[in-house]
């Protein structure tokens, strides 16, 4: 209880700082579409001009006393992938998976009626402004995330198996888990690290390929292009990792302060307990079947920080990727140790 | 003093800046801290805001429930009366600012919301019934949603508070006393009427 209540004083702060957090990740994102595109122009230019040292062609470049093509056209790749963020962000978390949207008015059933009733009740709790966008993701597994890039584009997306096998507190926890990180804003952080990281490899994989068996005009055989073509393929390669970085980057300490939070909303720990029980129980279950059912599932990735349990945790490897080696999510011993509960049996 | 300063190597120049430094610090200081705690006040009255929207609204559901709930069962036709007159009472201590009343009155529909949820309790064919467990979880939102309301005024009262009352802020608030200063009650429940609520058990 004590963590809950030091935590819950300082979930301001964490606002903040992910705001913060969130403008570097973007300043990053554009660094390194300069970078790549910078990379490819001085390519192209020392093909053309292969007495001049790279330096030189580099303030030529920034000066555009040569027309730096590639570099602009990567940068506006990069606004492009930010605004399709902006305006597309829901589908894009939601990509590869099978859902559809609750309102008031379209609820199907009761179930899905207590879900809404739920989360509002949570919104007031919470004291949010706007009533997030609530998605059911037809699935068995049970899982939940939230995500958005303000308050007022937020949604919350859960699982089908997750609604039918928790019972009307343990989902209120898990709602209360989800808001809480819509309060701290982790959701920006989280959509533009896990969308503009993704959308960063499959561009780069297009130059990539394009490098290596494109036409390349092979006449005109000179050291320093044979380099750069070794630095792209390089960057390939490094890309990836700096992608886990910027991952990495996000705040460690976010699924427990969103543990916390919960606490703080529903001045109970009990529901949320059982509920992270009860999911870690359920996937160490289904083992096979899920793991089969995140794989086939595409775009998994994108989801995978968002997700308030991290399957691998169960030993599902959602997508073979390097990624799986660092996963931003404390192990479920320790969220309940900071929630007040030791397990017995362990 | 001068010759102080002089002594130091600082110049009446040098001293003015320092001093104009400070005036804009604490200046700034000053305006940050206003409108926090402004921001705080707002926040306090738009959660008031709140529970009155919520005690709304449950007026109405459960006026329209109480009249589903009665061609179910042979449910007391007081019930409702006593609802729309707890109702009224608490709307008049509104008006005339009386909050206290205002409270036990809203705290007594709250009394008769949980004898509603009893009823289903101890009829379990009603229980199953459909429309009875839309009844049921209509009535737990509500209250939960009231709840939380009141939670959410609780916690900004707190919020606000404890600023105020912490050094630094404390003095600023002094300044301003008319705009920052006021005191706003926590939503609670009466010493006789908590002394009732413990003693209160479950009977079937």
């Amino acid at each position: 209880m004590n963590q809950s209540i030091q935590t819950s004083v300082d979930w301001r702060k964490s606002l903040t700082l992910n705001n913060r957090k969130t403008m570097l990740v973007i300043s990053v994102f554009f660094l390194i579409y300069f970078s790549i595109g910078m990379l490819v122009d001085l390519y192209i230019y020392s093909g053309q001009y292969p007495q001049v040292p790279w330096p030189q062609l580099f303030t030529a470049l920034i000066s555009f006393k040569l027309f730096p093509l590639v570099t602009l056209v990567m940068l506006s790749i990069a606004a492009i992938s930010l605004l399709v963020t902006f305006a597309f962000h829901d589908k894009l978390m939601l990509l590869g998976t099978e859902y559809h949207e609750i309102t008031p008015t379209t609820a199907q059933s009761n179930q899905e009626k207590q879900l809404y009733n739920i989360i509002e009740e949570l919104k007031i709790a919470a004291g949010l402004q706007f009533m997030p966008k609530v998605y059911i993701i037809d699935a068995n597994y049970m899982n939940a995330f939230a995500s958005g890039y303000s308050e007022k584009s937020a949604m919350v997306a859960i699982t089908r198996g997750l609604i039918e096998k928790l019972n009307r507190n343990e989902l209120q926890a898990v709602m209360a888990h989800e808001l809480s990180h819509i309060r701290h804003m982790d959701i920006k952080l989280t959509l533009m690290a896990s969308v503009l990281a993704n959308l960063m490899i499959m561009v780069l994989d297009m130059f990539f390929y394009s490098a290596i068996f494109g036409s390349s005009r092979s006449s005109e055989d000179n050291r320093s292009r044979n380099a750069l073509a070794t630095i792209i393929i390089i960057v390939r390669y490094v890309l990836p990792v700096i992608n886990i970085l910027l991952l990495l980057y996000l705040s460690r300490t976010r699924e427990y302060m969103a543990d916390a939070g919960s606490v703080e909303l529903l001045r109970d720990n009990q529901g949320l307990a059982s509920a992270l029980l009860k999911i870690n129980d359920d996937h160490a279950e289904n083992q096979a079947s899920y793991s089969a059912a995140y794989q086939q599932t595409p775009h998994e990735n994108v989801r995978r920080e968002a997700y308030i349990y991290d399957p691998l945790q169960a030993g599902i490897e959602p997508m073979s990727s390097l990624a799986d080696i660092f996963s931003t999510h404390p192990n479920l011993k320790d969220r309940l140790a900071a929630i007040g509960y030791v397990l017995k049996n362990e | 003093m001068y010759l102080l300063f002089n002594y130091m190597g600082l110049s009446l120049m040098s001293i003015g800046y320092i001093l104009l430094i400070a005036a804009i610090f604490i200046a700034g200081f000053i305006v940050v801290t206003y409108n926090s705690l402004i921001a705080l006040i707002e926040a306090i009255r738009n959660n008031q805001k709140q529970i009155d929207i919520q005690l709304d609204r449950r007026f109405k559901v459960f006026e329209s429930l109480i009249n589903v709930v009665k061609k179910y069962m042979d449910y007391e036709q007081t019930t409702l009366k006593d609802v729309v007159a707890l109702r009224n009472q608490a709307q008049q201590a509104k008006a005339t600012g009386n909050e206290a009343a205002r409270i036990t009155a809203e705290n007594k529909i709250s009394d008769i919301a949980s004898k509603i949820n009893l009823v289903f309790e101890q009829y379990p064919q009603l229980k199953a019934n459909e429309n009875c467990m839309q009844l049921q979880e209509e009535i737990v939102t509500t209250e939960n949603k009231l709840a939380y309301a009141k939670q959410a005024l609780n916690d900004s009262i707190e919020r606000y508070n404890a600023n105020k009352k912490s050094f630094f802020t404390s003095m600023i608030v002094n300044l301003f006393q008319a705009k920052l200063n006021f005191d706003y009650p926590y939503w609670q429940l009466g010493e006789d009427k908590v002394a009732e609520q413990e003693k209160y058990t479950v009977k079937l």
